[in-house]
């Protein structure tokens, strides 16, 4: 034991250098899940990493001060986000829209607001309250048409700061129709579905891979190894058979 | 004792270079498949604050993890939903395992206490409280408030990883702070596309 504390001592040391990173460089906060906003698409891939770069990790980190009409906070991290001419999926809309923030931490919030341009088309208060649970709006898109970029911001109660989403938007008609366009040269990508995004099915005995939809009982080669799968998910890339006993079983 | 000493002796001499044993900008990828560890690698005893920092927080983010995903468990209607709440509460039971032995092995308790969250950006998403609540929704309510917590309690868990990957020093530990970073990834990914926001 007297061993271990002088291993405590030596130890002891090192916070002095690691503590000059400054902590709090927060992991709190939130993004527009639902309908896909720029951070959420680079989540979920429909951007490549490559494009979208610290968002895919981090898309609830947009995060800078209030007031600013932006996708990213003017964090550098996520300017990628304030570039228009990357690969994003537009969503069809008639003038209500309904939208779900996804948080990875409940600050307490001051209001929502959303903008298209300079207008403010949507407020909600957040009664400096924390959010709730799950917190979606509807909102009247105010007579806007066309192709337009709504900036969603949640405006943080105990902070100077906001948090910020943009979603790309084709909106139709008045009231909630949805006319199709009568254009057709210049027609927007169609609504996403999720066909492309389903799990691509196992063949029978093969090489695992990530994002595949794996049943109980089926064999997959790794390292050269053979497993078999013991619960039933869809695989990750860190998933990998030797690293997670629970799902997969050698064999 | 012996290795212990060494181990000690190998840190005195290194001082504190913990950058010199974690090389910068080890990204998301080629640092995967081939360097995983077993199931329970033991963790060596070269370390510092912010592994220890990181695995204590860890430990609370998991069983919060696992008690959220119980729920969805036995509430959710999608099947997708159902299989990765199953998933994520086994594969998280496993490395709650792994990292309360290094602890151990590291003669620290299982939690840093209250004021670790504080120090980290507070108001963490998930508490008892909020996981009981959810069992008051049914349906496809159910499902979104699921997923929406879990997709944003996972992403926490991604930005602590970064964290690790950036300050931490022991190898193990940041060899799991990859894992998690791309599974956690990996599993908001798969519930966005179950929530299916277009």
């Amino acid at each position: 034991m007297k061993i271990m504390r002088k291993a405590a001592l030596v130890l002891a040391a090192v916070p002095a250098i690691v503590m000059i990173t400054p902590v709090g460089s927060a992991s709190a906060h939130g993004y527009v899940s639902s309908p896909a906003s720029r951070s959420a698409q680079c989540a979920r891939g429909d951007v490549s990493v490559d494009l979208c770069g610290q968002a895919k990790y981090e898309p609830q980190s947009a995060e800078g001060p209030k007031g600013l009409k932006n996708c990213s906070g003017a964090n550098g991290a996520f300017a990628p986000l304030d570039n228009d001419g990357l690969p994003w999926k537009v969503t069809n809309t008639g003038q209500t829209l309904s939208l779900t923030w996804t948080f990875t931490a409940r600050h307490v919030t001051r209001d929502y607001e959303y903008f298209i341009g300079g207008t403010r088309v949507g407020y909600v208060s957040g009664n400096n309250a924390q959010p709730n649970n799950p917190t979606t709006h509807t909102i009247n898109l105010g007579g806007f048409s066309g192709r337009q970029k709504l900036y969603a911001i949640w405006n943080i109660g105990d902070t100077v700061n906001a948090f910020y989403s943009c979603i790309d938007l084709n909106i139709t008609g008045g009231g909630g129709t949805t006319p199709p366009p009568t254009s057709s040269t210049t027609t927007p990508p169609p609504v996403t579905t999720t066909t492309t995004t389903s799990p691509q099915q196992p063949p029978a005995g093969g090489t695992w891979a990530a994002n595949t939809s794996y049943a109980v009982g089926s064999t997959v080669t790794y390292g050269g190894s053979t497993y078999r799968c013991r619960q039933a998910h869809t695989s990750l890339t860190g998933w990998e058979p030797p690293n997670v006993a629970a799902l997969w079983e050698k064999i | 004792m012996k290795r212990l000493v060494i181990a000690v002796a190998v840190l005195a001499l290194a001082g504190c270079g913990g950058e010199a044993v974690v090389p910068e900008g080890q990204g998301a990828h080629g640092h995967g498949a081939s360097t995983a560890a077993p199931p329970v690698p033991a963790a060596s005893a070269r370390f510092n604050d912010a592994d220890v920092t990181f695995v204590q927080m860890m430990v609370d983010h998991l069983q919060l993890g696992i008690s959220l995903s119980q729920v969805g468990l036995a509430k959710a209607t999608k099947q997708e939903a159902k299989d990765l709440a199953a998933a994520i509460d086994s594969t998280q039971r496993e490395e709650l395992t792994m990292l309360k032995s290094w602890l151990k092995l590291w003669g620290k308790p299982e939690t840093g206490g209250a004021d670790l969250h504080a120090a980290h950006g507070g108001q963490p998403l998930l508490d008892d409280k909020v996981i009981n609540e959810t069992k008051d929704k049914s349906g496809a309510e159910f499902d979104l408030v699921f997923l929406n917590l879990m997709a944003g309690h996972q992403g926490a868990g991604v930005a602590m990883a970064l964290t690790e990957k950036k300050d931490g020093m022991n190898p193990e530990t940041v060899a799991y702070a990859e894992r998690v970073t791309t599974t956690r990834q990996g599993q908001v990914e798969q519930m966005l596309k179950v929530m299916g926001g277009s």
